[in-house]
């Protein structure tokens, strides 16, 4: 059974389909509710630009007494345009299986997932999502963030008992959103650089630290085990729809730009997201007179190579 | 020639931080033995501060035209068999990508055709699709001739960006597309349209269909269409030079003082993650300035070039950027490819690509003659006297001077839309301009300035 579903995964990512013309039925558009929710977040956009305006400081943290801002970065910060892909051939031809497989199967089984009532889906996103707060509590614990650890931790509780086991996001509800974070911000808190470049099989865009920091996270879930999830009968089923989940709410589709640039732009994107998400999780404020902050370029090669 | 701008600020965001560092190497000098078009007027064409703005920013979702609440859409892959072999590097676009709406009832078929560089699937074809097919059109929406995977998988040359030619493979690809759609779908009329440089190639297709026959073309509808191709892009090449610098060193300072201003708006903002909310408040944050929406409009429509000189670079054999004896192969790096192309302009796509490839292939034509093709005036009779063709414009679009702008309302007449507002496609799909091109399509349309 395992070598026919191998067999039939081989067929279907080696693309010598050859027919003239194929016709993909795709999810319906609702261009109404589209402008309606881009109507509504352009007036949340407003409020909340004129209310920082009015508090330009509300959302910086308070300074002790011998504390002042940390310095912007600034334009001699940035990284260079090159980044460090030591195992490019390795990522590239990853690349092209993710394509491979995104299109013949896990998007389909996507737009398949699409198909079924929002409220399903959202339950199924929520209950997921609810499941991650866990490692976030910890994250956050050990980032030493601990206000979004309590965050985390007070919408797991209420998410688990009034959100019915996380079907239903009741603490985004009482202004409590989700705050994402991983290992691998962990990892950058305490110091460590992103590394090279990774393109993981089926997850797609990574870094070596993020790769670990997924690895962790895994086992921590796994360690835990909450309800038998991740070890008892169902693990593979729902590892499965969480897959399809989240693929289904990432809004890419590989070589829509039709450019053969594509993974030099994914990659350079990519690792800026990432350097400028670990730039928010440098201290804001340092001890008055003390050097600034170490802003090695950690996208690039490093000297000597 | 001339381009969607990006749907979101988010996304300029991301197509502001594309544009790398510029060789150290890219001193090299065009060909001297063609002269590079002309690029009258002034570098913004005849945009005002607003016209800037709404050209980065779009309509705003309050104005946006009724919606319909649900809009059927299929993804149709489509060999053409007339295509050049395709390259290696180009291994993902064999077949053209379309994408089409129908009704359950007998209906017109509106076929879009989206502006340079842009596939067919854009946000504003989007809204377009909406539109008409809340007003009972089948609705077909197609790549721009100048999109790769429309150059590698339908194009006949490979080297796009002549109205003519592309015109004419756009006119094969549409009759394969309508000749493979389900049978249920059943047509009643068929018309064009498209916007910006995709408004061109519409009108171009319908003339080239009235002599042919074989769609039976209606009514043909530009929106914000160029009048000259190569003096527009030349305008944006200047708009360029002028907002963000014609040295070497000029788009990686522009790149570093955004990263800057984006990794300091993120540490401000107290986020744990950077995602399109972040960066569309980022873009609003730091485009402010004239100067900022000029870069941002220069720097989308730079991006959009890159993929268009590969090509034809490596089609036409034209060695600028690939060796045409050693194309690159699938899993090759192509990074110093991309960043040597950042670099190059549409004067030099011309005078190094296209040019060459067409002076080769068309006995008889000059560099002048070249350019003199690339004008609407190609079709100017039939734009004046076939009362099929109409025109939406705005009296402050870019990619227009003042010439070529009474050059459209005089050949146009009473079939031309003139809005005093919008930039370059910064209204489509606000009321007016959907109750207009409805009107148009419908031959309903009565004429006037707006």
């Amino acid at each position: 059974m395992k070598l026919l579903s191998l067999g039939m995964i081989c067929v279907l990512l080696g693309g010598c389909a050859s027919q003239e013309v194929s016709i993909r039925s795709e999810p319906a558009e609702n261009p109404a509710a589209q402008n309606a929710a881009a109507a509504a977040s352009a007036a949340a956009f407003a409020a909340a630009a004129q209310t920082s305006a009015a508090s330009p400081t509300s959302t910086a943290s308070a300074a002790a007494p011998d504390e002042e801002p940390a310095p912007p970065v600034t334009a001699a910060d940035a990284p260079s345009m090159h980044t460090y892909d030591p195992w490019e051939r390795l990522n590239r031809f990853t690349y092209r299986f993710n394509a491979r497989f995104d299109e013949r199967i896990f998007l389909p089984a996507a737009n398949l997932y699409r198909r079924v009532p929002s409220a399903l889906r959202s339950g199924v996103h929520n209950f997921f999502g609810n499941l991650s707060e866990v490692d976030r509590v910890i994250n956050y614990t050990l980032q030493g963030r601990f206000k979004f650890g309590v965050r985390s931790f007070g919408r797991l509780v209420i998410n688990s008992t009034l959100g019915i086991a996380g079907l239903i996001d009741v603490a985004k509800k009482l202004k409590l959103p989700g705050a994402p974070t991983s290992l691998s911000a962990t990892l950058a808190t305490w110091g460590m650089h992103p590394g090279p470049y990774l393109v993981v099989p089926l997850l797609g865009p990574s870094t070596l630290r993020e790769g670990l920091g997924f690895l962790g996270d895994y086992g921590t879930s796994y360690a835990i085990n909450v309800a038998d999830l991740y070890r008892g009968d169902v693990s593979w089923g729902l590892g499965t729809v969480n897959a399809v989940d989240k693929r289904a709410n990432v809004d890419f589709r590989y070589y829509a730009s039709g450019s053969p640039f594509e993974y030099e732009d994914v990659r350079f994107l990519y690792m800026r997201k990432t350097l400028i998400e670990d730039e928010g999780l440098k201290p804001k404020h340092r001890k008055r007179g003390e050097k600034s902050p170490d802003r090695r370029n950690e996208a690039e090669e490093p000297a000597g190579k | 020639m001339i381009s969607r701008m990006p749907p979101r600020l988010a996304r300029w965001g991301l197509a502001a931080m594309l544009l790398s560092a510029i060789p150290a190497q890219a001193g090299e000098t065009a060909s001297q033995a063609i002269s590079p078009p002309p690029a009258p007027g002034p570098p913004a064409g005849l945009a005002d501060s607003a016209g800037l703005r709404a050209t980065v920013f779009g309509t705003p979702p309050q104005d946006i035209a009724p919606m319909p609440s649900r809009v059927p859409l299929t993804e149709i892959d489509i060999a053409c068999p007339w295509k050049r072999t395709v390259p290696a590097v180009f291994w993902f676009d064999r077949k053209l990508r379309v994408w089409f709406s129908a009704q359950d009832k007998p209906a017109p078929l509106a076929i879009v055709i989206s502006g340079t560089g842009n596939d067919g699937n854009t946000a504003k074809l989007s809204i377009l699709r909406g539109a008409l097919y809340g007003a009972g059109y089948h609705v077909l929406t197609m790549p721009s001739p100048t999109f790769p995977g429309f150059i590698v998988a339908a194009s006949s040359t490979g080297v796009a960006g002549d109205l003519m030619q592309d015109g004419r493979d756009l006119y094969a690809a549409m009759q394969r597309i309508v000749a493979h759609l389900p049978r249920k779908v059943r047509i009643t009329d068929i018309d064009v349209l498209g916007y910006s440089l995709g408004g061109a190639n519409a009108a171009v297709v319908k003339s080239i269909d009235a002599a042919e026959g074989k769609l039976k073309i209606h009514r043909a509808v530009m929106i914000n269409p160029p009048v000259s191709l190569f003096a527009s892009v030349g305008r944006l090449d200047k708009l360029f030079a002028v907002s963000i610098g014609s040295d070497d060193h000029a788009v990686e300072r522009l790149y570093r003082r955004l990263y800057a201003q984006l990794a300091n708006l993120y540490r401000a903002s107290d986020r744990t993650q950077v995602n399109g909310d972040f960066l569309l408040g980022a873009a609003a944050a730091s485009l402010k300035t004239d100067a900022e929406f000029s870069a941002a409009i220069a720097l989308s429509f730079r991006s959009d070039l890159i993929n268009m000189f590969f090509a034809g670079d490596l089609y036409a054999g034209t060695g600028v950027v690939v060796d045409p004896k050693n194309p690159p192969k699938v899993g090759d790096s192509l990074e110093e490819v991309e960043r040597t192309l950042r670099s190059k302009s549409f004067s030099e796509y011309f005078t190094r690509v296209f040019a060459p490839y067409y002076l080769q292939h068309r006995p008889n034509s000059t560099a002048a003659s070249l350019i003199a093709d690339n004008r609407l005036d190609i079709i100017g009779d039939a734009l004046r006297h076939d009362t099929d063709y109409y025109a939406q414009t705005n009296s402050n679009d870019l990619i227009l001077d003042r010439r070529e702008f009474a050059w459209l309302k005089n050949t146009l007449g009473s079939r031309i839309a003139v809005y005093d507002h919008g930039g370059h496609l910064g209204n489509i799909g606000e009321r007016q301009q959907v109750a207009d091109m409805l009107d148009m399509l419908g031959g309903r349309w009565t004429g006037g300035a707006k």
